[in-house]
């Protein structure tokens, strides 16, 4: 979590002026409540978003961006500003999803294809490609729809490519901070968001064609 | 369709990935330049590109829930209970270190009054020790007193007249 360096104060004083929250997160190393308060405010939204759509899961997203927070807050005092906070942020969350969903006991948790019980769940492709084509094969997908169909295609994506989609996507992050959110090199994000980019299009092609559902999953 | 050609990319995958680097505004002048051109000669590519950014598009439809208030009163709640962990773990911590430094104090104070004890046993000169040492002799004074010359008592020591216990006459004193 912490730079790989010390960078010179002069650094540190001309990051903290470009980026707001990083004067923010110095002002909480200090002691400010109030300066925690609003970078929780300012990233709670954006961190539940991916946090969600990498575990498949509202709650558990919600607990796991606690954790982030609050493995941020223990971080204050040796935090030094190295990076944007965003990225200082997001690795700690890339860092957390990953414990998570390694876990045996979370896993059986979040798993997005079970029952689809749960607040979150996404109907199996299957079902959804017989009901739009069984019934109706011609008409459109609703906006509902869509989302459901995108979020299992988002699904079929491995932990490591959704994080980093999710990351380009929602957090509009170059290569080089998703490399760096992710501990990877920038030539390897590119590969990585390239491979996720095809699978993505392969699955959601027939939808963006037809407007319906596809006749099989690997169509 | 025309077929115009990419320089680098030799197969599908790195024209996709080149393609993806497109969109993604992650290519030098040079490389953006080169696929403009290819681009702009190869329908295929058009294509795919264009299903590329469509499919991306899509993304945006995912749910974008914002969360409730009580997130944000559960978090600063969770980070309260935390601050106040660490203050009472770093004030247990601090009465550690003030007893440990009594301890070390008090261990430090004994070991100067030891070291001292021992330095004035050693070094400090005894007046008792030197009368001891010269008791013989000053219990003889009176006879050593009538032989009236140190020299002459000397002499006889050496002839060992004083054998048997007593103190060499002088060597006594320091």
């Amino acid at each position: 979590m912490e730079p790989a360096f010390q960078p010179s104060e002069s650094a540190i004083q001309r990051q903290a002026l470009s980026d707001p929250d990083v004067r923010l997160m110095l002002e909480v190393r200090d002691g400010s409540a109030v300066a925690f308060e609003e970078l929780v405010l300012r990233y709670q939204n954006r961190l539940i978003t991916v946090l969600e759509h990498l575990v498949g899961n509202r709650d558990l997203a919600e607990d796991l961006a606690q954790e982030v927070f609050l493995r941020a807050y223990r971080a204050r005092a040796t935090y030094v500003p190295g990076a944007k906070f965003s990225t200082w942020l997001f690795t700690i969350a890339n860092n957390v999803a990953s414990s998570a969903l390694r876990s045996k006991i979370r896993r059986a948790e979040i798993n997005i294809q079970s029952d689809g019980t749960g607040p979150m769940s996404v109907r199996p492709l299957d079902v959804m490609i017989q009901a739009s084509t069984g019934q109706m094969p011609a008409r459109r997908l609703d906006k509902a729809e869509t989302r459901d169909i995108v979020q299992l295609a988002l699904a079929t994506l491995n932990e490591r490519q959704r994080m980093a989609v999710l990351l380009n996507k929602f957090e509009e992050m170059s290569y080089a901070d998703i490399a760096e959110a992710m501990q990877m090199s920038p030539k390897a994000v590119k590969s990585l968001l390239s491979r996720a980019r095809i699978n993505l299009r392969e699955i959601l092609e027939p939808y963006l064609d037809h407007g319906t559902a596809p006749r099989n999953a690997d169509s | 369709m025309s077929n115009g050609t990419l320089p680098t990319p030799s197969n599908a995958e790195s024209l996709d990935e080149r393609l993806v680097a497109y969109l993604d505004n992650e290519l030098s002048d040079d490389e953006r330049r080169s696929v403009d051109e290819f681009l702009a000669s190869n329908d295929a590519a058009r294509d795919r590109l264009r299903t590329l950014m469509r499919t991306w598009e899509m993304l945006g439809d995912l749910n974008r829930q914002p969360v409730d208030d009580s997130f944000l009163r559960s978090t600063l709640e969770m980070v309260v209970v935390e601050a106040r962990d660490e203050a009472e773990k770093t004030q247990a911590a601090a009465v550690v270190r003030r007893r440990r430094r009594w301890a070390l104090g008090t261990f430090a104070l004994a070991a100067v009054a030891a070291a001292g004890y021992w330095a004035t046993v050693v070094f400090w000169p005894d007046p008792n020790r030197q009368l001891l040492e010269d008791l013989p002799v000053l219990e003889s004074l009176d006879e050593y007193r009538n032989a009236g010359d140190i020299e002459f008592l000397r002499l006889l020591e050496k002839e060992g007249l004083f054998d048997g216990g007593q103190h060499p006459i002088g060597e006594a004193k320091p």
